[in-house]
This record gives structure tokens, sequence and C-alpha cells, in this order.
């Protein structure tokens, strides 16, 4: 039987991690979830997941796009970043969501790039 | 670090930072430094930087690059260059111009001992003797009413560099442009003979003169709204030369159809106010002799040649004066509006991050009732319970640390306040896992304090306590009270083993929206803690060590007036 779909999520915020993880796990996907970067880059390291949520504000987001990216050489993992990107950060995310977001679109999406990568 | 300050035109009170290559001034977008200005050109000119230093180079624009008034190609900028672009003028600084040079390599102060440069009693100082000294007073007498003896010339030089003297004095340190514009008008009235006096200013937006101060000679006679000739005006502005008139019909450069005739003006004095740059007003007084009156008096003129140097003295020293307070208001302004800018950023970083948790516990609600999970909608309700508790906090600190008010005292049970915070408290401890615990006394006296306020001083470093302590093995936070009968003060002590603050960040923790805990701090707890204690007439201090936690006392005085000051109990 395939693995399903893995989701890592980077938010340092506790409640949208609980949101997220509460809402996508429901929906069968395998959830990975770090409260800062660098536990975040070596879950990424690890697992290698389809899809990475990561909150810009965390760190500046292009370094740790790129970062990401060298992680998970060879395997890509889609990237959605939230937050506001500035427009010298050189980012090269499938997706970005302003804050505040609404969750349903998010989690919409999250579905689609995971269905996209299974 | 070398910027551009616009101290006029649209972008007035904007500071850019010179830093970096390819910097463009223009009205375009994609320019490094885009000024809202139709007379700029789209991009007008270019800062560069050279072995030398930053030049300014003008990008054949329509309407060309000014510095210090001179149309320029390419300039090498100086500290306090002004630069004149379409309407919009900017000051030039660079910080670093002679910061960096070691004046100790230049200067030596030679000599032994203590720094008495009377050099005790020979009057010997390294080598040289003190020939006269003159004390600040005896210097003042250099200004002295003249000797009767004294030839005329001297006397009147000498009175006039006492006006020109304290001229200077009166214009220095003001940083109100109204309060700089009355005095000076005082001081001409007290040193020329004049029954009106009128400053005007140009106006940097329509570049006309606009009256900006005037002033009555008290008992003198005058005719309702001050008119003022407009030739007389004119000629200034584009002389730049003061104008004495003392009978209009004599002078040829009037017409005697023209404005001063008929407004009757027998005597006028207009100067320019003549700045470092440009002209940025002209200062214009005028007397008024009735024809009986001078065929009674047979009096000479009021107003002399003398006069008219002295005003236009006056005027340059007054336009120095009026550049000066009008950068100082813009940076004023700036730095004020930057702050605000800041305010205003942080808040909403903290709302928005609040909303955001709202709208996920919202989304969770909604989805545990679309599938009948209670647990999902018990998920979702406590996260937006916890944040509507973070926005009503985020309020009331704002609420408090925004109003000066006095507390309202009343006689209280402090273990109560401190019972009832710990209650509150509870639900997070035991979400972050940390144990917290009251010890109370029971021997305390009733103290006078505003049981609001102090619960919210003491809820605030709790809260602290606890996140500093969060899923930290062991962790604990206690509040006990540390209070001897006598003493002036009681101390609330909120203590926790967490991971402490590091020395170089604890005068910081204090200063409002520094804050250490990422997206779950506002940077107004401990600044509102310190201002309730402080209001009560106490305070709040720190011992912390990094790794083993952190121990914070809340001072607060055991006899405190209605002001919030202790009283002083021997009294």
């Amino acid at each position: 039987m395939s693995q399903p779909p893995s989701v890592l999520i980077v938010e340092p915020s506790a409640d949208e991690r609980e949101v997220l993880r509460t809402v996508l796990a429901r929906r069968g996907l395998q959830i990975w979830e770090a409260a800062e970067v660098e536990q975040g880059l070596a879950l990424a390291r690890e697992h290698h997941p389809d899809v990475i949520v990561l909150d810009a504000e965390a760190q500046r987001a292009d370094e740790v796009e790129a970062r990401y990216g060298a992680a998970s050489a060879g395997q890509r993992s889609s990237l959605i970043v939230l937050g506001r990107v500035g427009r010298d950060c050189a980012i090269a995310a499938s997706q970005t969501i302003a804050k505040p977001y609404h969750f349903a679109p998010l989690v919409h999406k999250i579905e689609q790039l995971a269905a996209k990568a299974a | 670090m070398a910027t551009l300050f616009v101290m006029q035109g649209r972008d007035k009170g904007k500071r850019f930072d010179l830093r970096g290559e390819g910097i463009t001034l223009g009205r375009d977008g994609s320019n490094r430094i885009q000024l809202n200005d139709s007379e700029i050109s789209r991009r007008h000119a270019e800062v560069r930087r050279t072995s030398e230093g930053i030049v300014l180079a003008d990008l054949a624009s329509s309407n060309g690059t000014f510095v210090n008034l001179e149309k320029i190609g390419e300039r090498l900028l100086k500290n306090g260059d002004r630069v004149q672009i379409g309407r919009t003028l900017l000051l030039f600084t660079d910080a670093d111009d002679r910061s960096s040079v070691n004046l100790a390599h230049d200067v030596d102060i030679v000599g032994l001992g203590s720094a008495s440069l009377a050099g005790g009693e020979s009057g010997n100082v390294e080598g040289s003797r003190i020939l006269k000294s003159v004390s600040h007073e005896s210097g003042s007498q250099l200004f002295a009413p003249p000797d009767p003896a004294e030839s005329p010339w001297l006397a009147r030089a000498r009175s006039n560099l006492q006006v020109m003297y304290r001229t200077a004095l009166a214009v220095s340190h003001t940083l109100d442009i109204d309060q700089l514009l009355t005095r000076i008008l005082d001081l001409i009235f007290e040193w020329v003979e004049t029954d009106r006096g009128c400053i005007m200013l140009v106006d940097s937006e329509t570049e006309e003169l606009a009256p900006a101060a005037s002033r009555n000679r008290k008992g003198a006679r005058v005719d309702g709204k001050m008119s003022i000739s407009r030739t007389i005006l004119d000629y200034v502005m584009q002389h730049k030369e003061g104008v004495l008139t003392s009978d209009a019909r004599d002078d040829e450069r009037w017409n005697p159809e023209g404005s001063i005739v008929k407004l009757g003006v027998r005597e006028a004095i207009c100067v320019p106010m003549q700045g470092r740059y440009g002209i940025v007003g002209v200062i214009y007084i005028d007397t008024y002799t009735p024809p009986g009156q001078v065929i009674q008096q047979r009096a000479a003129n009021k107003f002399s040649e003398e006069h008219l140097k002295l005003m236009v003295a006056i005027g340059h020293q007054a336009a120095l004066a009026v550049e000066d307070t009008s950068y100082y208001s813009a940076m004023v302004q700036a730095e004020r509006l930057a702050a605000m800018g800041q305010t205003i950023a942080t808040l909403s970083h903290h709302i928005k991050n609040i909303l955001q948790g709202i709208r996920g516990g919202s989304y969770l609600i909604e989805e545990g009732l679309k599938e009948e999970d209670n647990d999902v909608v018990r998920r979702g309700w406590r996260i937006v319970d916890k944040n509507q508790e973070r926005i009503s906090n985020l309020v009331m600190d704002m609420l408090t640390f925004s109003k000066d008010r006095e507390p309202e005292l009343a006689e209280a049970d402090l273990n109560q306040t401190l019972a009832d915070v710990v209650e509150l408290m509870q639900a997070r401890a035991g979400e972050a896992e940390v144990q917290l615990a009251l010890a109370r006394r029971d021997d305390l006296p009733q103290f006078r304090f505003d049981a609001d306020l102090l619960h919210k001083a003491v809820l605030n470093v709790v809260t602290n306590a606890i996140d500093a302590c969060e899923k930290r093995a062991g962790g604990r936070v206690e509040v006990s009270v540390e209070y001897q009968p006598g003493e002036q003060f009681v101390h609330i002590v909120v203590s926790d083993n967490g991971e402490g603050i590091a020395a170089e960040d604890l005068q910081r923790i204090f200063s409002v929206f520094e804050s250490k805990k990422g997206s779950r701090g506002t940077g107004l707890g401990l600044p509102v803690s310190q201002k309730i204690m402080r209001e009560h007439g106490g305070d709040i201090r720190v011992e912390s060590t990094p790794g083993a936690g952190s121990r914070f006392y809340l001072e607060l005085p055991t006899n405190v007036s209605s002001g919030g000051a202790p009283v002083n109990q021997t009294e």
C-alpha cells in the first residue's frame, strides 16, 4: 500500500498548526509540524514531504526556500509561503498567501498540491 | 550614513538612505528615490559613489538639478548641501564625514595634574603666562551703553553690535516658528521707532509671500488692517535688497501714482530675509507721521540709512533662524511620523496574528459542525476563546499605556488580587505544562492600591513567567509577597525557573514593543506593568540568570497619597 501524501507545516503559531493538523489529518494526509525553521529543516531532510507550508515571518523566506530545496534534493517539495514576501525576496514558492488568510482556500490548495504529488 | 532628507515639497519629512549603488531620483516608480513632484523628470538625477565621495549627477533633466542654488551637471556633495530638483528641496547629510577621524591624533592636552587654567599663583600655563582674563559677565560689557565721550561713529557701531548680539541670542534655540517671528518683531520694535511691523514668509508650495507675524506699536495710530505695498515687496524679492522709503514722492524709484503714495506711507523699510540658499521672506516696518506733526516737530525722518543697514543684518540673522527652525520642525515631524508608522505597523502585526487565530478557530468550528464532530468544535472554540482574550488584553494594554491616569486608590486585600491573577492564569499554566503557585501571606495588612490596575500589572508579569517556562521540564512559577511591618514598600515577587533573560536584554524588556516572545508577545506587557507600578509611586525591577530563571519585584508603596506618591510615615 502506498504512503499517503505528506505535508510539513512550519509555523510558529500553535493555533494555526493545530487548525491545519486537525483538518489535514482528517483528509488522510500525513502531517509533520515544526514551530521553528531549523526543526522544520530537519524534518524536511528526513521525510521529504510533498508539500511544505511555511510561515514567511519565521525567517527570510528565500533563504529558507533555498535551504529546503537543497534538503529535499531530487525530490523537490511544493512550497506554500504564508504571509507577506518582500519584493527583493527571490522566492520560488508554488503559492504565496498573504496574511490574514482564510483557511478553506489554503486547505484546498494544500490538497491540490498533495494530490499532484501522489 | 549618507542620507537625503526632504525639507520642502510633497515628500517633506522623508529621509532617503544613500547606501548601495545606482540610486536614481525621479518621478517614476523605477527610481530608488521616487519623488511626488510634477516638475521633476521621470529619471532626473543620480547619486554615485566615487573614491572622493558621493556625487550627484543630473540626468539631462528638463528643469535641471541645483546644489546650493547653483545648476549642476555633476557635483561632489558635502555635508549640509541643499539639493533642489523641481519644487523639492533636499538636505544632504553624511554622518561619516568627520566621525571616522580620531581627533585624539590632532589634539593633545599637555601638562600635569588638574586642569586648572589659572596655573597656580604664578599664572604659568605650560610655558605661557595668562596676561588677562575676562569673565562671561565682563564680556557682555562690550555692549554697555556708549561712553558720552566716545566718537558718534563708535557709539553707533557699538549700539548696532549690541542689537545684532541680542538678535543672535534671541533667535537661537527656538523650535516654534511663530514664537521665533514674534521675538524678532519684539526686538525690532525695541530698537527701531516703528509703528507697525510684519514678517512675511515665502510659502514653500506656492512660492508666494504670506503674512506670518505682525505687530503694532502700543498707542500708535493704526488704520485697521495693515496694507503693504506690493511694489515694495516685489522690488525687495527681485533685487534681494533692502529698501528705505522715507518720502515716496522724493524717491525716484516709486511712481507718484504708485501704491506707496496711495497708501500714504511716509516711511517704510522692507528687507529681504536672506537665508543661506535663498530668500525665505521679508521684514516690513513702517511709521506714519501726520503732516501736522511733521511741521510741529520739524521732525527729520524717523528711519535712516543706518536703520536700513541694521534691518538688513537683522533680516539675514532672522532668515538663518527661520531656516534652522523649519529644518528642525521637519525633522521632528519626520521622527514623529516614523514613530507613528512603526507603532501602527507593530500593532497591525499583532492584530493580524490574532485575527488569523480567530479565523482558524472559526474554521475548525465550521468543519466540526459540518461533520458533527464535537471534538473539532471544542478545539475550534478554544482557539477562538484564547484569541478573543488576546485581543482584549492587547486593547487594554494599549489603553493603559497611552493614557496618563491616576490610580484609583482604595484599601484592598493584596492576597485577593494575587489569588485572582493566579486563578485566572491556571488554565494557561496547565496548557504550558507549568506549575503556577501562590504563596499566601496571611499576616498582610490592607494596602492602598488600584486593584484593577495592580491585577493587570501582576497578570502581565505572570503571563511572561509562564511563557518563559513553557514546556520546560519542571517549569514552575511562584507568586509571593515580601513585606516587613514598617517598611516603605511591599514587594510582589514573581519568580520562575524558565529560560532567564540575557544581561544585555534586561533594560530593553521594559521598552515598548520590545518582545523576546516572537509572535506571541506584543511588547506592551512589561512597559504597562512598569507604568502601573510607577503610577502607584512604586516600580518594577528584575533579577535574572540565563538558563536558571528570573525574579520580578513589583514594588508597591505601603502608604501612598491620592497622587500615587509615597507618604513619609514619620510625618
